[in-house]
């Protein structure tokens, strides 16, 4: 069970990073051959496309990391007992959060799979869309460990992360 | 008991200042006193409400929200409707009001709104004409060869560009300056009314009066939502946006008078010699490649064109 | 709406990521209005990522983390050594003309606090004064282009990235000038003396400078490409992630394939904690301009005062203080849709705003007790949080009189962007 864990942490990780990269060359390579007089009109749409499952697929590396920003001062002043509290508060407010986008946004894929893409007329948004309920299903998993640490005992304790 | 009241919240991409968002705020005003309050309509400019596709999307699932938008668009949903976004389908209002009384685009608003829920409650909005704006005056189609003109990026605006002999290059509004300037782009095809604001005049040279599309939008509502008001509001609702409509876009063709002395003396050429004919031959190509012939003959007979 | 901030405040202080907090929160506009989709939520969230501005986020991440590994950061040292050895504090002041330096091609104040700690820091004699310089350094990565923060507020309120970046430089350079009379004051006054006996000759100053001659270009290239070049900002994003690794590979050899994988590996982290959270924050966004809420403030605002500059001062103190303990990349998220539409009503230019709104929410990375930058330095250095706040407070005034400055005197601010992209776009 552990090894399939470990499995799609690597694939989703590997996934993520292939995305990226494609969307740096799709853009570059854009932008260059518009210059040279041979527009790639489905550039943009795939780019974003990509970006979109990057995106989702990150949010969740992050979380595990526990390097999503919060503001731990004035939790962490309360007594030991009531933080732990809170956090487990936290958790279930979180998956209770992830299903909502996890039901919702499966229905939102379903019912819209006749919009297309501007770029790309043949191929259903829906592709897009179903970044966010995928990404959320790895959200719930990810939670669902940390609530199984936090019974263990283990505290996850939060790395200062911004980008500016 | 109080008679129930309805809010509609409109969306627009437009700015505050253009012509189509004063004509959605009459719009709105004179259905509020045709119901006295009873139907209330909210415009948001700018897209504030969300992205066009988004909006549609919400107002199929029967949301109180409407958006303006154009016939590409609705295109995706019944294929037919794209023809009126082609090149010289339609050249004067006169034309544009027939088309309300057209069995096939009646037949096209009837399934967009049985099929799909969405209610089609005005289409006289006319923006105006698109041109060719360039830096090369463009009298034929082979004056537009090798040309990277901005376009947006549905089908059937892609096809009707390449059509008309330019290569078509999706973009943003926004990124249409900084594109041009930096020779990203040779050139764009707006209506008149776009070109100040976006002060085009200082990175392109001629306006090539080519007409070549007779900007159509549509004003469209929830089907779901539209059935649940009382008849005289539907009413009221269609018949104010066919109003407005009409008022705005007679507007805006007298504006475009204006801009065109605007444009003349900061230095643009405006290029009248343009040969109609080759272009409407030329523009022909965007309706057998979309595969919407058929229903442009059919519109065409219907209106007497 | 009431009850949206409320929550919003309440899970943020019970310790909530921010991310789920303002989704969680934003989520409550929509119980409270049923009469709209539920699926809104889930559509301007993947919307947000659909755009295609903001793809210049996750680019200069990558290109950032690429720099950091491909080597300059050493050319850039000595040359920064060579200019100031000669100087009291030097290693202070080596510190942040290092800063100002790798500046011009990150543009992260967090990495760039965490590079600089890791290679001067541990040879400065106080910790928690070279805590206080180090993070206060790197004020000047997000400031001079290219800067992550200049491309959250351009996506986010639509306004010219190239003009931003390009008002960005000035600004740059006065807080690296207040920072180093600071350091010059303070050293003195500490005792801290040069490193090196000798001026550096000329020769020693060209042959440093052509050492790090990559890393120098890179600001000119970014903004000559924006200006006459093929690229729109996203595309320059691309462009840097590509200079990046060339130079890296080609020019000083420094990446492998280890660090590259690292640079990689450490982006998808940083991507996901801030476009997760952006994306998130769209769907509070709805509920703001659903009530119209920018327009509810700028009434409130306007019957107050009808100074700008009043305006302006007291949206900086508001900021600083929110920064105490917010995050600046969340700042510049959640407020520029509410602020932006004020100023303009004032008739502030978004490009003049704009600098002086990323500076005081940058700031709120080095003030306890929540700051990243601060964190990363005092971890790095282990210096305890209260003596970084002591000896960093000399820094704090002077950026902050910086930012005053900039206030009031907009044409500092638009000087550079009108002299490139013109003054009559604005
Ligand atoms: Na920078
Ligand atoms: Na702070």
């Amino acid at each position: 069970m552990q090894k399939v864990y470990q499995r799609v942490c690597a694939a989703e990780a590997w996934i993520a990073s292939v995305f990226l990269i494609v969307m740096v060359i799709l853009i570059f390579l854009g932008g260059v051959m518009r210059m040279l007089g041979h527009p790639i009109n489905w550039s943009t749409d795939v780019s974003t496309a990509l970006f979109a499952w990057a995106c989702f697929l990150c949010a969740d590396i992050a979380w595990r990391k526990n390097s999503m920003m919060a503001i731990e001062v004035f939790a962490n002043r309360l007594p030991d007992k009531l933080q732990t509290a809170l956090r487990m508060v936290n958790y279930a407010l979180i998956t209770a959060f992830l299903f909502y986008l996890l039901v919702m946004g499966a229905y939102l894929s379903w019912i819209s799979r006749v919009r297309s893409f501007q770029g790309i007329p043949e191929v259903s948004y829906s592709w897009v869309t179903m970044s966010l309920p995928v990404g959320a299903a790895l959200l719930i998993v990810t939670t669902a460990l940390k609530v199984r640490g936090e019974l263990r005992g283990e505290r996850a304790e939060y790395r200062a992360v911004d980008v500016i | 008991q109080t008679p129930k009241t309805f809010t509609l919240k409109f969306n627009h991409v437009l700015g505050p200042k253009e012509p189509y968002h004063d004509g959605f705020l009459k719009w709105a005003k004179a259905v509020e006193q045709r119901t006295n309050g009873g139907l209330k309509i909210d415009v948001f400019h700018s897209a504030q409400l969300g992205l066009e596709e988004d909006i549609i999307e919400q107002i199929r699932q029967g949301a109180n929200i409407g958006q303006n938008t154009d016939a590409a668009r609705m295109g995706n949903y019944v294929p037919g409707i794209a023809v009126m976004n082609g090149p010289y389908f339609v050249e004067t209002l006169e034309e544009v009001a027939k088309l309300r009384k057209a069995p096939t685009v009646a037949k096209w608003q009837e399934e967009l709104a049985a099929k799909f829920g969405l209610k089609v409650v005005s289409f006289n909005w006319v923006q105006g004409y698109r041109h060719f704006f360039t830096n090369k005056p463009i009298k034929t189609p082979d004056d537009l060869k090798g040309l990277r003109i901005r376009t947006p990026p549905a089908p059937i605006w892609q096809e009707s560009i390449r059509a008309l002999g330019a290569v078509p290059v999706a973009m943003a509004f926004g990124e249409m300056y900084p594109g041009l300037q930096q020779r990203a782009i040779d050139g764009v095809e707006l209506v008149y009314n776009n070109i100040p604001g976006g002060r085009f005049y200082e990175v392109l040279k001629v306006a090539n009066e080519t007409r070549h599309i007779m900007l159509i939008n549509f004003e469209v509502v929830s089907a779901k939502w539209f059935d649940s008001l009382p008849k005289e509001y539907q009413d009221a609702l269609v018949e104010e946006a066919d109003r407005a409509g009409e008022e705005t876009s007679r507007q805006i063709l007298r504006l475009e008078a204006e801009v065109e002395q605007q444009l003349k003396s900061r230095g643009m050429t405006i290029n009248k010699d343009v040969d109609l004919a080759a272009f409407r031959k030329a523009g022909d190509k965007a309706f057998e490649v979309m595969k919407i012939t058929d229903a442009k003959s059919a519109v065409h007979k219907e209106i007497g064109k | 709406m009431l009850i949206v901030i409320i929550a919003f405040t309440v899970l943020m202080l019970i310790g909530m990521p921010v991310a789920f907090a303002i989704g969680i929160a934003g989520a409550l506009f929509f119980i409270q209005h049923p009469e709209l989709p539920a699926t809104i939520p889930i559509q301007v969230t993947v919307t947000e990522t659909q755009n295609f501005a903001l793809l210049a986020v996750p680019l200069f991440i990558l290109a950032g983390n690429f720099l950091n590994n491909s080597g300059i950061t050493t050319n850039l040292l000595k040359l920064a050594t060579v200019l100031t050895g000669r100087m009291h504090g030097s290693l202070a002041q080596t510190s942040i003309a290092l800063s100002t330096l790798m500046s011009g091609v990150t543009g992260s104040s967090i990495a760039d606090a965490a590079m600089n700690a890791r290679i001067i820091g541990l040879q400065m004699l106080k910790r928690g004064y070279a805590a206080g310089v180090i993070s206060y350094g790197s004020l000047l990565a997000p400031i001079i282009p290219p800067g992550i923060g200049f491309i959250l507020y351009g996506t986010v309120g639509q306004v010219s990235i190239g003009r931003l970046f390009a008002a960005g430089i000035i600004p740059g350079l006065m807080l690296w000038a207040a920072l180093a009379v600071a350091i010059a004051i303070t050293a003195r006054r500490r005792g801290y003396g040069p490193e090196r006996e000798t001026r550096a000759t000329a020769r020693e100053i060209l042959l440093a400078s052509w050492g790090g001659i990559w890393a120098i270009l890179f600001p000119i290239f970014l903004l000559a490409g924006l200006r006459y070049g093929i690229f729109t900002p996203s595309e320059i994003g691309a462009f840097a992630v590509i200079y990046s690794v060339a130079v890296g590979f080609f020019a000083y050899r420094m990446l492998t394939f280890a660090s590259f994988r690292e640079a990689i590996e450490g982006s998808l982290v940083d991507v996901g904690a801030v476009m997760f959270l952006l994306a998130l924050s769209a769907i509070f966004g709805y509920g703001i301009v659903f009530e119209r809420i920018p327009e509810v403030i700028s009434d409130w605002m306007l019957g107050m005062t009808e100074n700008a500059h009043v305006v302006m001062v007291l949206i900086v103190l508001f900021i600083l203080i929110a920064g105490t303990f917010m995050e600046g990349s969340v700042l510049i998220i959640m407020l520029t849709p509410i602020f932006l539409p004020l100023v303009t009503k004032y008739g502030i230019d978004p490009v003049h705003f704009g600098l002086v709104f990323i500076i005081a929410a940058t700031i709120g990375n080095y003030t306890p007790p929540v700051g990243a930058a601060m964190f990363v330095a005092c971890q790095v250095l282990r210096c305890p949080i209260s003596e970084y706040t002591r000896d960093s407070t000399p820094f704090l005034i002077a950026v902050t009189a910086v930012t005053l400055i900039l206030i009031f005197v907009p044409s500092v601010v638009l000087l550079v962007p009108d002299m490139i992209f013109g003054s009559d776009l604005r």
